[in-house]
């Protein structure tokens, strides 16, 4: 114990003997770890939006079709169950929140053009707060209920379409029976959403109003439930799989958008990825740092050495030097990170790149996320690398011959 | 601006009250009107030949066609010239549409999603072609105005789609001479605005009735881009075939 205060002692002195080395390399480290966590926190930021937009682009957390829907999304491939029975159900679980709806593929017509969207048919208070659509901005007004009979469409669809809050738009489906299903519906309110492609694909009526239209009584495509968490859909899963049959499949939000699914198992590497990488660049100044301070010393761990201080105390002084370092360097960089992550918490614009951001689903504004998994796993890796970088010129200064060491001349 | 089209609005409001009463006597039911003229203009059955023009800036081209309707709601087109769409048939009953193309030799029901596409490339949408009699029954129709022309009567007839029609006009005006004759059919959007008519150019005597022999569907906004329908011969009230309607006579004509 005693031993080891010394070393400690021993190491913190040695490290301030050349402090202007000691600042530089302070500095590397500070800057590389600092770039670590800030680079992580963006990625993460980037991918969380990516998720929680996806995920509020209709899949939520776990969802219920027809074995076929997934294949082929057409008003045949019905749920069995009848819609009210499996709400019930549904209801009574008591999930944080759920849905059913009708999502089938169709043509809205205005006078002037036509576009093929995806026609939602849904009941606007369960949806509240599953969906994209913020229910306050919205023009004009949101459906009111399942019986609604106008229609909500995006408001680049309505530029598209030459149509406005009060006019008449047509929407054209296909039955059951492989019937066209058309009827005229007024225009109630037009909803924004922060990518463009959300307000040109979806179109939203009021539940029974398409199943009437498309004559398919009391059923419906796909049910939807949420937990608390995109990160933990097991228990939710878990829960549905127990409420129906096997007359339909149950799936997650990453089976569902396979792309999103990847993408954050993809980022998670590519944090660690990261980290890496610059950890190795990093390593080379650490090493060359150690190098130099065991070569200046030679002839006092010779001395040291020749007085009877055991090999390994050697070996535990350079190290406890190594280790020093990196820790101040972690400690400045991580308090940097944090410091120039906290003005950013309102979201970054980054509109300038929006179209591209949009291609790969993203959002304009971008909110770094500081996860604390990160910055440990950022810290844990640049000290158990650091540790391994610096055991060769640790090992090197412990294996010196103290006669030779002493006699060396430089 | 808004006290003026209030009083636009007043006026045309008190017009329209007041026509019935103007119109005296006969007392005429628009929707009777259109009736007749829809009938009028298709028969109980009719076998017709047609040649449809399509005209573009740069372009024109001609299609002579045989026509078959029966009823309502049932119809068969068969391209005869060009020699290259030889066989290329349109098939409709109720609401559903069928194409045959005997190049890929298959028959294809026509997704809702395609209603709304032009016709053989033509200025008219499947749908204009499939849901021709919707007129009768998906609107309001009022009487405008009625005037004199040659000795005829001209009824100015305003059809207003129900709330839940699948139409997306605003309105449509008919101009349907008494002799059953539409003279003009004008589509305006949900402001008013004219987009498109079809006009009858020429009308004659043929196959016992007086008909538009000329008629032209153009879009307001692209007056060099038109599509003429041209009746070569017509015969009314013959005797057809139900089996005439059917997807293999699509496929493989009998007659």
């Amino acid at each position: 114990m005693n031993t080891l205060r010394v070393l400690l002692m021993l190491a913190w002195r040695n490290l301030w003997r050349n402090h202007r080395r000691t600042f530089i390399m302070l500095a590397a480290i500070s800057v590389g770890v600092w770039a670590m966590i800030f680079m992580t926190a963006l990625t993460q930021g980037m991918v969380n939006e990516m998720v929680k937009d996806g995920v509020s682009a209709l899949p939520g957390h776990v969802q219920v079709h027809h074995p076929n829907y997934r294949d082929d999304p057409n008003i045949n491939n019905l749920i069995p169950m009848a819609d009210t029975e499996l709400s019930a159900k549904f209801a009574a679980a008591g999930f944080e929140q759920w849905a059913s709806r009708i999502k089938v593929p169709a043509v809205i017509t205005s006078e002037r053009e036509s576009r093929g969207v995806t026609l939602l048919g849904i009941d606007p208070n369960r949806e509240r707060d599953l969906t994209f659509v913020d229910y306050e901005d919205i023009d004009g007004r949101f459906l009111e209920d399942e019986a609604d009979k106008g229609v909500v469409i995006g408001r680049k669809l309505a530029e598209t379409l030459d149509t406005d809050v009060g006019k008449r738009i047509v929407i054209m489906s296909q039955d059951p029976k492989n019937d066209i299903a058309d009827r005229g519906f007024r225009v109630v309110g037009l909803f924004g959403a922060n990518m463009q492609s959300l307000e040109e694909t979806y179109v939203f009526a009021g539940k029974q109003t398409i199943q009437k239209l498309l004559s398919v009584g009391d059923h419906v495509t796909e049910l939807v439930a949420m937990g608390d968490d995109y990160r933990n859909v097991e228990p939710v899963y878990e829960k549905v799989v127990k409420l129906v049959d096997d007359s339909v499949v149950v799936n997650r939000w990453f089976e569902l958008d396979s792309y999103l699914g990847t993408m954050l198992r993809v980022m998670d590497g590519f944090v660690l990825i990261w980290v890496v990488v610059i950890f190795l660049a990093l390593s080379f100044g650490l090493v060359n740092t150690l190098v130099m301070a065991v070569f200046e010393r030679v002839r006092e761990i010779g001395l040291m050495l020749a007085l009877g201080m055991k090999p390994s105390s050697i070996l535990g002084q350079i190290i406890i030097e190594s280790m020093l370092l990196l820790v101040i360097g972690l400690a400045i960089g991580n308090v940097l990170a944090v410091a120039s992550i906290a003005p950013l918490n309102s979201g970054i614009d980054i509109s300038i790149v929006a179209e591209g951001m949009e291609m790969m689903g993203s959002a304009s504004v971008l909110y770094p996320q500081l996860r604390m998994e990160d910055v440990i796993l950022a810290n844990v890796v640049v000290l158990i690398l650091g540790f391994f970088a610096s055991l060769s010129p640790a090992w090197r200064a412990s294996r010196f011959q103290p006669i030779e060491a002493i006699t060396r001349v430089d | 601006m808004v006290q003026r089209s209030m009083a636009m609005r007043n006026i045309l409001i008190t017009a329209l009250v007041m026509l019935p009463l103007v119109s005296g006597a006969e007392n005429p039911d628009a929707s009777q009107i259109v009736r007749d003229a829809v009938n009028h203009w298709r028969g109980v059955a009719s076998y017709s030949e047609m040649t449809m023009v399509i005209h573009r800036p740069d372009w024109e081209r001609a299609m002579s066609m045989q026509a078959w309707t029966k009823g309502d709601d049932k119809s068969l087109v068969r391209v005869i010239e060009p020699k290259k769409d030889r066989g290329n048939g349109t098939l409709t009953d109720g609401n559903s549409m069928w194409t045959f193309s005997p190049k890929v030799n298959r028959v294809i029901k026509i997704p809702s999603s395609l209603m709304g596409q032009s016709w053989m490339g033509s200025d008219f949408s499947n749908k204009d072609v499939a849901k021709a009699d919707d007129i009768i029954d998906q609107y309001d129709h009022s009487l405008l105005s009625v005037s004199e022309e040659d000795e005829l009567t001209i009824y100015e007839i305003q059809s207003v789609p129900h709330e839940e029609a699948a139409v997306v006009w605003g309105r449509e005006v008919l101009r349907i001479r008494e002799d059953h004759v539409v003279l003009n059919h004008s589509f305006y959007d949900q402001d008013g605005e004219l987009v498109k008519s079809l006009e009858s150019l020429e009308i004659g005597e043929m196959g016992g009735r007086t008909v538009a022999m000329r008629q032209r569907m153009g879009e307001v906004d692209a007056p060099d881009e038109w599509t003429e329908i041209r009746i070569d011969a017509v015969d009314y009230d013959v005797d057809i075939r139900d089996n005439l309607f059917t997807l293999s006579n699509l496929r493989n004509p009998r007659e």
